[in-house]
């Protein structure tokens, strides 16, 4: 019995993969990722006295912009665009410091240094003054939810069909391709985009993070991050036999999003050799989006880098994801010989 | 080997109030092929499972290897599900080697149409060779009753008659046999019938006396299409036979008005049913009641 | 209109599926193809269907609007009642309303699936989610039906019942293909093809392939050439395909089984025929 099992287990694939590929991804992911502490942040200096006191920040503050002529609504649009995480505004005692309150532990450790200065600095956390963590967590939550329906339960709607063996039916009859991908992705859309909406409105209504960004920026960005999910939904079905292959698979796209994303370890704060794989992932794109929208009111030239790399990857996936799916379906194709009679006696069940 | 192998005697099961087995009787004795047929529902399977142990009957006595199905008496026993309760992700010879060992017995050897699938997962392998290695594995510890399920369900004549001729040389050894079939082909190669409707057991012995009295009518003509309608049209049960027409439990008289009254030319003739249309007529008797 | 696949040759990879295979459909008769595992019937009814390409040969098959498909799985959408089944294919072929409602009654009436016109079709036994595979093919009246093991570890009742609604469908002019491992079924078919490993071995109409089978069949409880016996009932049969039995044999009258038997032995033992 035990031969057994262990024969079976090592033939699943997918399983295996699991069982050793997990506990190994997981030990790098939370050896070189999982850090909280930010060791330096992206500041901005600007009014009259603004080159010398960027010589006087310590280097914990990476100066990337000094401005003499900018002042404080120009230092709140530098931190609402995200160009920097702190922007110090001079010409006046004590010195203002803004620190951008949507990027959770940059601004805490930011807060911290900062504390140290006394009352030479004025520190005023805009966005998130409170820093609380439901309001950052909440903007990549909705991205997650997006992606958890994306590919789970799409990978497993379409693999039903395949399982049932009624793709061969769909495969004979006069629809196009296009025609069955379309009608059976757009259910799931609409699912997506309804629980989308109203985990955002139970977010601000039960945990008060506010939405000060344009709804229909937010909703581009939501619908072309729906489109990357589906199609990474659609690519599992296409390279999966039974729901549950299904599922692992889907897992395996979903784990390293929720770790690396920059959902709850900040990306500035992994080891650079493991950050590259955040920036190949959509949620982080997506995280983007949703926190500049709903926390800081960024407007979509502000935001335009996640956009177009969403979009690039939107098209990228889905006409791969549809390419395959075609091969399943369009006749023609002597991709695999029948299993003749083995399907007619599995299918047919006496009752 | 003496004594009766398979027994049940006046045995119901019941579900509630459905009775899915209505006092049956029946055996298998050593060295005999028998065949149960019977339609969906009919109660087959119940049957089978109270003679295997695994379920318990209402009433009535069932003796396998003259005792109650047990553990100890199942060891002895043969069991080939319809669906052959083979595992699809390891190959034909570690199935083998795992039934034998589940039985305690010597592995079994490969014949030589099937060696070169030793290796082979077995859902890649083709249906009729997944059947021989599912006999091959319940024979392995050579067991003195055999029950099948559906055996050569789905597989091609060459396939089913080497399955057969495992079946025959089993029956010459002193096993006792117990079929299900839905294949009348295979109803024939059997020593003996049991037909079940209802739960309960209706007729029993060769084909002669499985068909009883039932009869039929042959239809030749030459403007079958429009006889075949005719009829249809009617409510007789008709069906196509080659390019003549058959209608089951008929009275000739009957259908030569019909095709009269539709201007057919043809030549009727009772003939003795099939077996299937025996099952026809109780299925439509069943349904009428 | 006589559908057809003509010189029709199949491969998948290295696998040779058809082999020069030409087998016609015409309207108002059945065709039905028997063979074993790998013969080649699935391919060749697929081949009909489009969903196959040839490697060589032609097909001559109506447009997908006038085609009617039952694949060897199960044929409907398990989550969905029999009704629903129905609307949906009928959809696809354009079939709605009234002309939708009446068609479908009829349909269902003729299947004996009345009764459980509202019941999903995962809850089905067998033989009825069969026959709904089997409505959900005719719905839309096709010139050509293509039946791929439309019965098989069907029970016999519903068997009977889907040869009843395939000689309906032929009867009214339809083309139908099918395959099967029912020889009885083969038998009752105007037209029989035999295939195997790729290749026809024989077709015609039954008397046919009976008058034209060479040799002899022996009945015998002691074979004189094992390799060429096979077993019916308690006795074997024995095939002579220079028809040159031992004197005082008895001779068997070969049935389907018998010649299906015969002639694959023949092949194996490639003796040319």
């Amino acid at each position: 019995m035990i031969v057994k099992e262990f024969r079976e287990l090592v033939r699943d694939r997918r399983t295996v993969a699991m069982l050793i590929a997990m506990p190994l991804l997981l030990l790098v992911i939370f050896g070189y990722a999982a850090n909280f502490y930010v060791s330096s942040v992206r500041a901005a200096v600007v009014g009259p006295q603004a080159s010398r006191a960027a010589a006087l920040l310590p280097s914990y503050f990476d100066v990337t912009l000094t401005d003499r002529s900018g002042d404080e609504a120009y230092a709140e649009t530098l931190l609402r665009d995200s160009k920097v995480d702190v922007a110090f505004v001079t010409g006046r005692t004590p010195v203002l410091a803004l620190v951008n309150g949507s990027n959770l532990f940059a601004a805490q450790s930011t807060v911290a240094a900062l504390n140290k200065a006394g009352r030479e600095v004025t520190t005023q956390v805009l966005f998130n003054p409170r820093l609380k963590t439901s309001w950052v967590m909440v903007p990549a939550i909705i991205g997650l939810i997006l992606t958890f329906i994306g590919t789970i339960i799409t990978s497993i709607g379409l693999v039903r069909e395949r399982e049932a063996g009624t793709l061969e039916q769909l495969a004979v009859m006069p629809i196009r391709p296009s025609q069955v991908i379309l009608g059976k992705i757009a259910p799931y859309f609409l699912v997506a985009a309804l629980d989308m909406v109203i985990v955002t409105v139970l977010g601000i209504a039960l945990f008060g993070v506010p939405f000060r960004g344009n709804p229909f920026a937010f909703a581009l960005g939501a619908g072309m991050f729906l489109f990357v999910v589906l199609g990474i939904g659609v690519f599992i079905s296409t390279v999966s036999q039974t729901a549950g292959q299904a599922i692992q698979t889907a897992f395996f796209f979903l784990l390293p999003q929720i770790l690396l994303s920059g959902m709850i370890f900040p990306l500035a704060a992994m080891a650079a050799g493991v950050r590259w794989i955040g920036y190949l992932l959509p949620l982080t794109y997506f995280t983007m989006i949703s926190q500049g929208i709903m926390l800081r009111g960024a407007p979509i030239t502000a935001l335009w880098l996640p956009f177009v790399v969403l979009a690039g990857i939107a098209v990228v996936v889905f006409t791969g994801a549809t390419l395959r799916f075609r091969r399943d379906l369009a006749p023609g194709n002597p991709a695999s010989p029948p299993r003749e009679q083995q399907t007619a006696a599995e299918a047919v069940n006496t009752a | 080997m003496t004594g009766v192998l398979l027994h049940a005697e006046h045995v119901t099961r019941r579900f509630g109030r459905f009775k899915a087995v209505d006092d049956v009787s029946m055996q298998v004795q050593p060295g005999e092929v028998v065949g149960l047929l019977g339609a969906n529902g009919a109660g087959k399977t119940t049957l089978i499972r109270m003679l295997l142990g695994l379920i318990a009957a209402t009433s009535g006595r069932v003796e396998l290897l003259g005792g109650p199905p047990d553990r100890q008496r199942r060891r002895r026993l043969g069991y080939v599900p319809q669906g052959l309760g083979l595992y699809g992700d390891l190959t034909v010879r570690e199935n083998l080697t795992f039934s034998a060992r589940a039985y305690g017995a010597a592995e079994p050897l490969l014949p030589s149409a099937l060696t070169r699938y030793a290796g082979v997962l077995i859902r890649d392998v083709p249906l009729g060779a997944q059947r021989q290695v599912a006999f091959l594995a319940a024979l392995a510890h050579s067991p003195d009753v055999l029950v099948l399920d559906e055996p050569t369900s789905g597989v091609d004549v060459l396939a089913g008659a080497s399955l057969w001729d495992t079946i025959r040389a089993q029956a010459e050894h002193g096993a006792g046999i117990l079929v299900t079939t839905h294949y009348m082909q295979e109803a024939q190669q059997c020593d003996r019938l049991l037909l079940m409707a209802d739960g309960r057991l209706v007729a029993e012995g060769s084909e002669a006396d499985i068909v009883g009295s039932t009869t039929a009518v042959a239809v030749r003509t030459d403007n079958w299409a429009r006889a075949f309608a005719a009829l249809d049209r009617a409510g007789a049960p008709v069906m196509l036979e080659g390019r003549a027409i058959r209608v089951a439990n008929t009275d000739p008289a009957e259908l030569a008005e019909v095709l009269k009254a539709a201007g057919i030319e043809a030549s009727l003739q009772k003939v003795p049913a099939t077996i299937e249309e025996r099952m026809l007529i109780l299925a439509r008797g069943a349904k009428a009641s | 209109m006589n559908y057809s696949v003509r010189s029709a040759t199949v491969r998948f990879g290295s696998t040779l599926a058809l082999d020069d295979v030409t087998v016609e459909v015409p309207a108002g008769s059945v065709v039905a193809v028997v063979g074993g595992d790998g013969a080649g019937k699935s391919t060749l009814l697929r081949a009909l269907a489009g969903e196959v390409r040839l490697e060589s040969g032609t097909v001559e098959a109506p447009p997908r609007q006038r085609l009617g498909y039952l694949p060897a799985s199960s044929g409907s959408w398990a989550a969905l009642t029999v009704t629903q089944n129905i609307d949906f294919v009928a959809g696809i072929y354009g079939l709605a309303g009234d002309e939708l409602t009446a068609r479908r009654a009829e349909l269902l009436d003729r299947a004996s699936l009345t009764p459980a016109a509202g019941r999903l079709a995962a809850q089905l036994s067998g033989g009825m989610r069969r026959k709904l595979g089997f409505v959900m093919a005719i719905v839309h009246r096709p010139s050509l039906l293509i039946l791929d093991e439309p019965s098989t570890g069907v029970d016999p009742v519903s068997r009977i019942d889907l040869w009843r609604l395939v000689s309906e469908a032929a009867a009214s002019g339809t083309a139908v293909l099918m395959s099967t491992t029912y020889l009885d079924e083969a038998e009752r078919a105007a037209h029989l093809v035999v295939l195997d490993s790729g290749r026809v071995l024989v077709q015609g109409s039954y008397d046919q392939v009976r008058a034209g089978f060479p040799g002899v069949v022996t009945q015998t409880s002691e074979p004189v050439r094992e390799e060429w016996a096979w077993r019916r009932g308690r006795l074997r049969h024995e095939y002579w395909p220079g028809a040159d039995p031992p004197p005082g044999a008895t001779l068997a009258e070969p049935d389907l089984q018998d010649i299906l038997i015969a002639l694959s032995l023949a092949r194996r033992h490639m003796v040319p025929s």
